[in-house]
C-alpha cells in the first residue's frame, strides 16, 4: 500500500542516473511516479552491476533498486506524438524532475516555460551536471565528474596515489536527494498560491556540501587538506580513523575533551583489561587534554599519539569487527565496525527495527530485499513495497486511464514507434 | 506572493551537530523562523569544531557551526533546569515543528518527548533524529557522521583494492540523511494542511544513509556478492580515473576523466593529440578490461599539461572530463561562481567568511542563507520577552538562575 502521506500527487520522472532517486524518494513518501522512458529504456536499465551477471533490464540492480515504487510508460520523445503525450502528462502533473542536457527538452516544447503555460501549478526541477547558466553548463558528465568538480576526490585516498571514488558512485544520489528536497520546498506555496515554478539543481554544489567544515579552511587557516588516507586532522595534527583487526577493520578516534575525552578512556581501561596500553595512557586526564585535531601539538603530543595508536592497533588486531563493536556498545566508546554489505545484512540493530523489507519480482522470479524506509512516522507509514517497473509496463493503463486513449489510437502511436 | 518558500513555518529546534542543524537549516534558509534552543546541559560540539576565525578556538569562532546554522535565531535555555523546560515547552503552542537530534533517552528525561509535547499542541509534527533510531538495542548508540559512514558501509567501499581503506573527507552520512528528513517533514506539513493531522517522526541516520547503498545491499541479499573496494575502475568506462596533471605552485594536480564508447575514445586521444594501435585498447570491452594499462597510457598524456587546459580540449571534443578541485579551487570555480554559490556572510563575531548556498535555485521563491550563524544566545532577549512576554525583571532573574545563560 503507497503511504498516505503525499497519496493524490503525481511526479513525472523524466531523468537518468542523475535523478533516479528523486522519483524513488516520492514514491516511498506516497505519490504516484511515472517514469517516462524512450521505447527502448531509458539508460539506468543498462547500468552494471548486473544480478546474477544476467545483463538484462529485468535484472539491473540500479534500476531494480532506485525505481522500485514507480509506473513505466515509454514515449519516444523524437516523434510529434510521443511530445505530445509527454506534455499532456505534464499537465496532469504536480512534479516533474529531469536531467536531460540542458536546453535539449525546451528545444522539443517540454521546457518548463511551454509546460507551465498549460499548467501553472507544476513544478518542474532540472538536474545539471554545472548549473545554466556557468562556462561547464553543456559539458560532459559521468558520476566521477562531479565527485571531483565537488572537492570530494581530492581528499579521498592515500598520499602519493590518485584521488578516489567510492566503487558505488554517490552524486546522483545527492542530486536526486537534493531535487526531492526542493521540489518538496516548492510544494509548500503551491499549495497555497496555487502557483508552481522552476528549479536547478547543480550536482557539483551538492558534492562541495558534503565537505563539512573543509571548505573554509583555506580563508580560516590558511592551509587546506591533501589525501590524508586513514588519517582525520591536519597535516601536523592528525589521528588515525581506520585500524585492522582480526577480519577487517574497524573505525574510531582518540581525542580528548568533555564529548571524547571519556570514549579515550573508556578504549584504554578496556585495553588495560587485556594487558594492552601503558600506565600512562590509563593516568592521563583525557577529558581536558586540550590539543583538537586542528590544533597545534607539541612533540610530547605527538609522541603519546603515536604510542596510543600504536597499541591500539596491536589490541584490535586480538579481535573480530564484530567482538569489537559489541564491546564499544557495551562501554560507550566511539567506534564503529568498517561494515561490508554482509555485515549490515546481519546487523541486529536493523532485524529489531525490522528495516528490511521484503519485496516480490514476479519478473525474476524472487523476492528481494530492499532497505526499509528512510524514516519511521506514526500517522502514515512510508516506503514503496512495489517492484520497479518493467520498460512502459504502465503505457495502457496511463495513457487510457489517465488520458483517455482509444485502444485504437494506443495501436497506431505502437505501431508509429511513438510509444 | 510570498518571498520565501516557507514563509509562516515555525520550528522550535533542539537539534545539535549535524543532522538535525541542517535540516532545519533547509527551512530556515527558505524563510521558516528557526529558532535554535542551546543547552547549557549539552552544548553543540561544532561550535568548538574548527575551523575558527584566524585559526583561535571560541565557542563563537566556528565556521563549522556557523554554516550548518545559517538564518536562525539563537536562544539558550538550561533543559537540566525545570524552569528551562518549562520555558521550552510554553514555546510549544507556536511551533509547528519540533526537531531534535540527542540520543533518545535525553527528550525523554526532560519530559520533552513527543507524547508530552502533543499534549501541549495536538498536531505538532516532530522529528527525533539520531544515529540508529529510538527503538532496538543500539538506539543509545554514542556516534558521530564518520563512524555512522564506517557503519553503514560507505568506508568500505572506499580504497585501492582489498585491504585499503581511505575514507570519504568528513561525516559523510550527515549529506545524506537530512534530505530524507526534510523531505518527511515538508511531507508531513503537507499531511497535516489535508487532514489536520500532526505526527512523530524517527529517522535513524543510519537507515537513511543506506538509500544511498540499495543496489549493492540488496545485490548482497540476493547473491551473496560483496561490493568491496576497487580504486576507480568501472564497469563502464575506461579511462575513468583521476590523471596527474602539470603541477602548479608546487601542488600536484589532477585531472578526473571518464570515457564511455569507442566514439569517445577516439575523440580523447584527437583532443590530446595522441594515437594508439595498442590492441588492448581496441575495443570498449578491451579497455576495461586492461583499465591498468589504460590509466598509465593515459597519465603519460596528462602529465605535462595542466588540468585546466586538458578540461577545456577534452569537454570542446564532448569527453567528460574536470579538474580534481581542492578546497581552494572551489572557491575561484566559474561554474560555482556564476550558479552564485558562495556567500559572504557577516557574523557578529567572526566578520566576514564563506557559507556555501543551497545546492539548487528556485525561479519564484529562492532560498539563500538570510543572516550568519547566531552566536550563543544572541536572540534571547527578542524571543523571551517578545514570543513569552517575560518582562526584563524575569528575565534577569532567569539569567541569575542560570536558566537562561
Amino acid at each position: 500500500m503507497p503511504s498516505e502521506l503525499l497519496k493524490g500527487f503525481r511526479l513525472l520522472d523524466l531523468t537518468d542516473e542523475k535523478g533516479a532517486l528523486c522519483g524513488k524518494m516520492f514514491a516511498d513518501l506516497g505519490a504516484e511516479v511515472i517514469k517516462v522512458e524512450p521505447p527502448e529504456g531509458c539508460s539506468t536499465r543498462r547500468i552494471p552491476p548486473y544480478l546474477e551477471d544476467i545483463a538484462d533490464a529485468d535484472h539491473c540492480l540500479y534500476s531494480i533498486a532506485y525505481h522500485a515504487g514507480k509506473k513505466s510508460v515509454t514515449a519516444n520523445l523524437a516523434t510529434e506524438d510521443g511530445r505530445a503525450i509527454v506534455a499532456a502528462l505534464a499537465a496532469k502533473s504536480d512534479f516533474l524532475v529531469e536531467s536531460y542536457p540542458l536546453g535539449d527538452l525546451d528545444s522539443i516544447g517540454l521546457g518548463y516555460d511551454a509546460l507551465a503555460k498549460k499548467n501553472p501549478r507544476l513544478i518542474y526541477a532540472s538536474i545539471t551536471p554545472f548549473g545554466d547558466t556557468g562556462p561547464g553548463k553543456d559539458y560532459a558528465w559521468a558520476d566521477i565528474i562531479s565527485w571531483a568538480a565537488g572537492g570530494q576526490m581530492y581528499l579521498m585516498g592515500d598520499e602519493g596515489k590518485p584521488p578516489l571514488q567510492m566503487s558505488l558512485p554517490q552524486a546522483g544520489l545527492h542530486a536526486g536527494g537534493e531535487a526531492a528536497v526542493a521540489l518538496m520546498l516548492a510544494h509548500y506555496p503551491r499549495q497555497i498560491d496555487g502557483l508552481g515554478q522552476r528549479i536547478v539543481v547543480n550536482m557539483q554544489a551538492c558534492i562541495v556540501w558534503t565537505l563539512m567544515n573543509e571548505q573554509a579552511m583555506p580563508f580560516l587557516h590558511g592551509s587546506y587538506l591533501s589525501r590524508t588516507g586513514v588519517f582525520v586532522g591536519s597535516a601536523d595534527a592528525r589521528r588515525k580513523m581506520v585500524y585492522r583487526c582480526k577480519d577487517g577493520q574497524i573505525s574510531t578516534l582518540i581525542a580528548g575533551g568533555m564529548t571524547f575525552g571519556s570514549s579515550t578512556k573508556a578504549l584504554i581501561e578496556w585495553m588495560g583489561e587485556n594487558g594492552f596500553g601503558s600506565e600512562w595512557m590509563r593516568t592521563k586526564d583525557w577529558i581536558s587534554w586540550v590539543p583538537g585535531l586542528f590544533m597545534d601539538m607539541t612533540e610530547e603530543d605527538h609522541k603519546q599519539v603515536d604510542d596510543l595508536e600504536d597499541a591500539i592497533q596491536r589490541f584490535m588486531l586480538t579481535m573480530t569487527k564484530q567482538d569489537i563493536y559489541a564491546q564499544g556498545l557495551k562501554r560507550r566508546i566511539f567506534l564503529a565496525p568498517v561494515a561490508t554489505v554482509a555485515d549490515i545484512a546481519a546487523d541486529e540493530q536493523l532485524k529489531a527495527r525490522d528495516f528490511w523489507t521484503a519485496v516480490p519480482h514476479d519478473t525474476l522470479g524472487r523476492t528481494l530485499t530492499f532497505p526499509g524506509p528512510f524514516a519511521k512516522m506514526t500517522a502514515t507509514p512510508i516506503g514503496s513495497a512495489t517492484r520497479a517497473p518493467r520498460i512502459g509496463e504502465h503505457s495502457d493503463e496511463i495513457y487510457r486511464g489517465l488520458l483517455g486513449f482509444a485502444p485504437e489510437r494506443l495501436n497506431k502511436l505502437r505501431a508509429a514507434g511513438s510509444i | 506572493m510570498s518571498r520565501f518558500a516557507l514563509e509562516g513555518v515555525h520550528i522550535l529546534d533542539f537539534a545539535w551537530v549535524g543532522v538535525g542543524p541542517v535540516t532545519t537549516k533547509y527551512f530556515a534558509d527558505n524563510g521558516a523562523d528557526v529558532i535554535r534552543i542551546e543547552s547549557a546541559a549539552r552544548p553543540d560540539v561544532l561550535r568548538i569544531a574548527p575551523p575558527w576565525k584566524d585559526a583561535m578556538p571560541g565557542i563563537n569562532r566556528s565556521q563549522f557551526f556557523a554554516s550548518f546554522n545559517t538564518s536562525k535565531k539563537g536562544i539558550t535555555l538550561d533543559l537540566g533546569k525545570p524552569k528551562g523546560r518549562e520555558l521550552a515547552k510554553r514555546m510549544v503552542p507556536w511551533a509547528d515543528i519540533v526537531v531534535e537530534s540527542f540520543t533518545p533517552k535525553a527528550m525523554r528525561n526532560w519530559g520533552l518527548d513527543y507524547e508530552n509535547l502533543r499534549a501541549i499542541r495536538p498536531d505538532l509534527i516532530m522529528l527525533s533524529t539520531c544515529m540508529q533510531g529510538q527503538t532496538g538495542p543500539n538506539a543509545l548508540y554514542p556516534g558521530f557522521g564518520q563512524l555512522m559512514a564506517a557503519l553503514s558501509g560507505f568506508y568500505y567501499i572506499s580504497g585501492y583494492g582489498p585491504g585499503s581503506c581511505t575514507p570519504p573527507y568528513g561525516a559523510y552520512t550527515d549529506f545524506i540523511a537530512p534530505r530524507f528528513s526534510t523531505c518527511a517533514l515538508l511531507a508531513a506539513l503537507d499531511y497535516r494542511r489535508r487532514t489536520g493531522q500532526g505526527q512523530y517522526i524517527d529517522m535513524s541516520q543510519y537507515e537513511a544513509a543506506m538509500q544511498n547503498l540499495a543496489p549493492a545491499l540488496i545485490d548482497y541479499f540476493a547473491s551473496g556478492r560483496v561490493l568491496g573496494p576497487r580504486g576507480n575502475a568501472s564497469e563502464r568506462y575506461a579511462p575513468h580515473g583521476a590523471y596527474r596533471c602539470a603541477d602548479e605552485d608546487g601542488n600536484e594536480r589532477w585531472i578526473a576523466i571518464a570515457v564511455a564508447g569507442d566514439e569517445q575514445w577516439r575523440a580523447m586521444l584527437t583532443a590530446l593529440g595522441a594515437q594508439s594501435s595498442d590492441r588492448r585498447f581496441a575495443t570498449a570491452q578491451a579497455r576495461i578490461e586492461n583499465a591498468g594499462s589504460i590509466d598509465e597510457f593515459v597519465g603519460s598524456l596528462t602529465r605535462a599539461r595542466t588540468a585546466q587546459e586538458l578540461t577545456a580540449k577534452l569537454q570542446a571534443a564532448g569527453v567528460a572530463a574536470y579538474p580534481v578541485e581542492n578546497c581552494v579551487d572551489i572557491h575561484q570555480d566559474d561554474n560555482l561562481e556564476a550558479f552564485g554559490f558562495w556567500h559572504w556572510l557577516e557574523h557578529k563575531e567572526m566578520g566576514p567568511s564563506p557559507y556555501e548556498g543551497l545546492e539548487h535555485r528556485m525561479s519564484r521563491t529562492p532560498g539563500t542563507p538570510r543572516w550568519a550563524a547566531p552566536i550563543l544566545g544572541q536572540d534571547n532577549d527578542e524571543v523571551f520577552r517578545e514570543m513569552l512576554s517575560l518582562s526584563a525583571g524575569e528575565i534577569e532573574q532567569l539569567k541569575k538562575e542560570n536558566v537562561i545563560f
